[in-house]
């Protein structure tokens, strides 16, 4: 494959198209992705699996209205029959004054990760890694594993000379497993994480050993009796998805368009407890992943999200920001940081009079109103400071701002996942109830 | 448009082989608060192939259909498979093969709709529902139209073609009630393309006046109590129940990982009122919500009966996986991207009818629940499930009363479906489901209403 394809022309060439067709403001951007990916399914080698593709995206603006036309080609002629569709689809469209593009800037090349697969040491990798579970874990069954290499160029152009050109190979590692003993079974776990080499062993990446480790004594999991009032000890994997619930609920486009985010006129001031602090870094060396430049074409900046419980930013892209007339994220919003605390997460067991260690939870969308509710997976039963057992058909059911109003303690230890990074939070009560 | 001539490709085969050429082609008008804040027109297309030998699987897919493009993917997937072959190959038996060959397109005959008639049609729901329901803080409404158009050939003899659009109309509305945000929301629509589903946005106003009654109902309701309770679930939740809680544990590649229901085949595992079918493209005398005559793999597509009269009677199969168990494939496999594999998917899956009255079996319920819409919903290995319920009521004493807020229910399925006393004489579909299992795919749930008992998740 080229190394070093020019997509800047095209999405030059798009922008000039759209201008030609009659767009007032035109925006373009065009990826080119390979992937190189190995598979396991039910225990045994699979799959490999090669795949390129190309996206190609035109946003036309004519007297506010907008269009956008999407496809998977990228000659002249492709170029110019999408540029005519999307200014005839905005012209088809009402107008509305938040519909815009980012300002101009000079072109930045960014270049992250490496340029090529190494097939024989992913293979090699994921050989170990089937040794290594079959040996530690003996009854822990790998329903699916992935492990792939992702080479992805993406290039933006507009119609102010905003300008950007992104290059990056990351390898990507999941991990699903089960575990069964005689005629008990575990719920399944699963977890994975973003490098930019192979040098670490697979089980080592995220919190994937972590993870495997509990999952054959999840196959004696049970229901609690009845429901009580408990605290919730949320491990990392499972809050990864609660901060995207508290992102959904309160902070993004929709809520604050639509005025249903209780912190609409919040920013400055406190919303949950002081001991939560969210970062969005999208450019931290920290992480494997990296993101220089938002969707809707701006330089990303770090930025604090919810500072010792003040909230910050929200998370508005550009569309968002117009249209409610509050400050667009810096960031993009992604990569999200949580800062540790000082105890260690075993030491917050301690501090739990009855709860539960939530490692995972499936649960419904959470309500506008910000109630959620769902099933405590792979979790265990805490009762007056120590885990007691795993538990099964257990169900949760609390609402996200008062969770996150009522932390208690952060764990120091963060894991790593390449694209955040996140620790064990301690915070209730939430309603736990059982069979 | 149909790929031409692709079986002078099949010259290029070397082994096992199935080379698909595809394309993907969708229109969304989407409004929010009255502003079209969704105007998108996209296409995509490729081809990929799919080649098997020594027990394991090359891939190689480009958006390229040129034939020296086709030529070099194929090549490609060879030497993959070949790679990995070399490293770890090992004797399994043969594919199976019943092998499609034919051509399927539910294209309309219609004039197509231009981009204008999709905004003008979410707008008219749109101004619908400001003029009627005023209080509402918020209102979206979607309309979009997806094409998935694909050309076959396998080297054990399979030669297909087919368009199977979906069409969907989505509406949500947000209300407040004592300073607190409600939200309900509707799916409308499923195989077709939009001007054979949708001839004016007028016929959809009588069901949207029930979304914004249900909604006030339940913004002024009550919590559920946690707990396990007999429950009334209405047909959308047991689709939901068909497809989470125990076709996913049928799926043959699901069983191999895992699964307990490699335990149950022959069993007994629900009520003898149960019987469950993962239909393939007609049920019952209808077009399915997400039809399929051949799959991805080139086999002619059966209905699978995975449960009937209360016992497990078969999994869900690709060639692989029928190898493996020595059964026939039933035409699972099923890819959504050109760029994806086909893996084990479920098409149209559903419990079949009972002849209770659904009346009746609410006035048999003394404390318990009737459950209607579902949000989202997930199983596990274990059959342990979950799904968001957004709307339902309370029964006391065989009445219906206070509309339930949103809450999650739960059970272990194979436990759960020994509970089931009564199933409605009726049954209903949704096309609108989206499955994800490492791929995201269009799914069909469908089903009677159903009285269990199940693990409900609410304040207590």
């Amino acid at each position: 494959m080229n190394d070093q394809f020019d997509g800047m022309t095209i999405v030059r060439k798009a922008v000039e198209a759209l201008r030609a067709a009659g767009a007032d403001k035109a925006q373009a951007g065009f990826s080119r992705g390979s992937q190189n990916e190995m598979n396991i399914d039910a225990g045994k080698l699979s799959l490999y699996r090669s795949t390129v593709n190309v996206s190609l995206s035109l946003k036309a603006l004519v007297d506010g209205r907008k269009g956008v036309s999407s496809l998977n080609k990228y000659d002249d002629d492709s170029i110019r029959q999408a540029a005519a569709e999307a200014v005839d689809m905005a012209r088809s469209s009402e107008p509305d004054p938040a519909n815009d593009i980012s300002p101009g800037r000079p072109l930045e090349c960014f270049d992250n990760g490496i340029t090529k697969a190494d097939s024989d040491t992913m293979y090699t990798r994921l050989q170990d890694f089937l040794a290594y579970s079959k040996e530690q874990y003996p009854i822990t069954q790998l329903e699916q594993c992935i492990l792939d290499f992702g080479r992805g160029e993406s290039f933006f152009a507009n119609s102010n000379g905003a300008e950007f050109e992104d290059r990056g190979g990351l390898y990507n590692f999941s991990a699903m497993f089960t575990s069964k003993d005689g005629g008990n079974a575990s719920s399944f776990n699963y977890s994975g994480a973003v490098q930019k080499n192979l040098d670490k062993a697979l089980q080592d990446w995220g919190s994937i050993d972590l993870l495997m480790s509990q999952s054959a004594e999840q196959t004696l999991a049970s229901s609690i009796d009845g429901s009580f009032e408990g605290d919730l000890l949320i491990a990392p994997d499972c809050l990864g998805d609660f901060v995207g619930m508290l992102d959904g609920v309160y902070t993004s486009d929709y809520p604050l368009i639509t005025g249903t985010s209780p912190w609409v006129d919040a920013l400055g001031k406190p919303v949950v407890s002081p001991l939560l602090t969210i970062r969005s870094q999208p450019n931290s060396d920290q992480l494997a992943v990296q993101q220089p430049y938002t969707g809707d074409g701006f330089r990303t900046e770090d930025c604090l999200l919810i500072e010792q419980g003040i909230l910050r930013n929200f998370t508005l892209g550009l569309y968002g920001a117009n249209k409610s007339g509050k400050p667009r994220c810096p960031s993009g919003g992604g990569n999200i940081v949580i800062d540790g605390g000082s105890s260690g997460w075993q030491d917050l067991v301690s501090d739990v009079k009855r709860g539960l260690l939530l490692v995972r939870f499936s649960g419904g969308r959470p309500s506008d109103n910000g109630d959620f509710s769902g099933v405590a997976k792979n979790s265990y039963l805490i009762e007056n400071g120590k885990i007691v057992r795993p538990v099964g058909e257990t169900m949760i059911a609390g609402n996200l701002a008062q969770l996150f109003s009522n932390i208690k303690a952060v764990s120091k230890e963060r894991i790593n996942y390449g694209s955040a990074i996140l620790p064990w939070l301690l915070a209730g009560p939430v309603d736990i109830s059982g069979k | 448009m149909k790929y031409a001539d692709i079986r002078r490709h099949g010259a290029l085969f070397s082994e096992y082989t199935e080379l698909r050429v595809q394309e993907y082609r969708s229109i969304t008008a989407g409004t929010l608060n009255g502003d079209v804040i969704a105007n998108n027109r996209s296409a995509s297309g490729g081809m990929s192939a799919r080649v098997y030998k020594d027990g394991l699987w090359g891939f190689a897919s480009t958006p390229e259909s040129s034939d020296a493009a086709i030529r070099a993917a194929i090549l490609q997937a060879t030497e993959n498979a070949r790679f990995l072959g070399s490293k770890a190959g090992r004797k399994t038996a043969p594919l199976p093969c019943r092998p499609g060959i034919g051509e399927r397109s539910l294209a309309t005959s219609k004039p197509r709709l231009d981009q204008k008639a999709y905004i003008d049609f979410v707008r008219t729901i749109d101004a619908y529902l400001a003029t009627q329901y005023p209080f509402m803080k918020s209102r979206m409404v979607q309309a979009s139209t997806a094409d998935y158009e694909k050309t076959l050939l396998s080297s054990d003899g399979a030669e297909s073609y087919s368009l199977i659009p979906r069409s969907l109309v989505y509406a949500s509305l947000t209300m407040e009630h004592e300073g607190e945000p409600f939200d309900l929301y509707e799916i409308f629509g499923g195989a077709g393309q939009f001007e054979d589903l949708f001839d004016r946005p007028e016929t959809l106003y009588p069901k949207l006046d029930v979304l914004a009654e249900r909604l006030q109902q339940k913004a002024k309701g009550v919590y559920a109590k946690p707990g396990e309770h007999e429950v009334i679930l209405d047909s959308d939740l047991a689709g939901i129940l068909a497809h989470e809680a125990i076709g996913h544990t049928v799926e043959a590649d699901l069983v191999l990982g895992g699964s307990v229901a490699a335990d149950y085949m022959g069993k007994t595992v629900a009520s003898p009122l149960v019987t469950l079918v993962d239909f393939a493209n007609t049920a019952l005398g209808r077009l399915c919500p997400v039809p399929l005559w051949i799959d991805d793999e080139g086999t002619d597509a059966r209905d699978a009966i995975l449960i009937q009269d209360g016992v497990l009677k078969s999994y869900m199969h690709n060639k692989e996986s029928a190898a493996h168990f020595g059964v026939e494939p039933t035409g699972n496999a099923r890819a959504y991207g050109f760029y994806d594999e086909p893996l084990i998917r479920m098409r149209n899956t559903a419990i079949l009818p009972g002849n209770s009255k659904l009346a009746d079996m609410i006035a048999s319920v003394d404390n318990g629940y009737y459950f209607l819409q579902s949000s989202n919903g997930q199983a596990d290995s274990t059959s342990e499930f979950m799904f968001g319920v957004v709307m339902g009521y309370e029964i006391k004493n065989g009445k219906l009363g206070a509309a339930v807020r949103d809450c999650t229910i739960s059970g272990v399925a194979f436990s759960m479906l020994q509970t089931i006393s009564m199933i409605s004489d009726d049954m209903s579909w949704t096309g609108a489901g989206m499955c994800g299992k490492k791929q995201s795919i269009p799914v069909g749930m469908g089903g009677p209403a159903i009285k269990c008992r199940i693990n409900v998740g609410g304040r207590a």
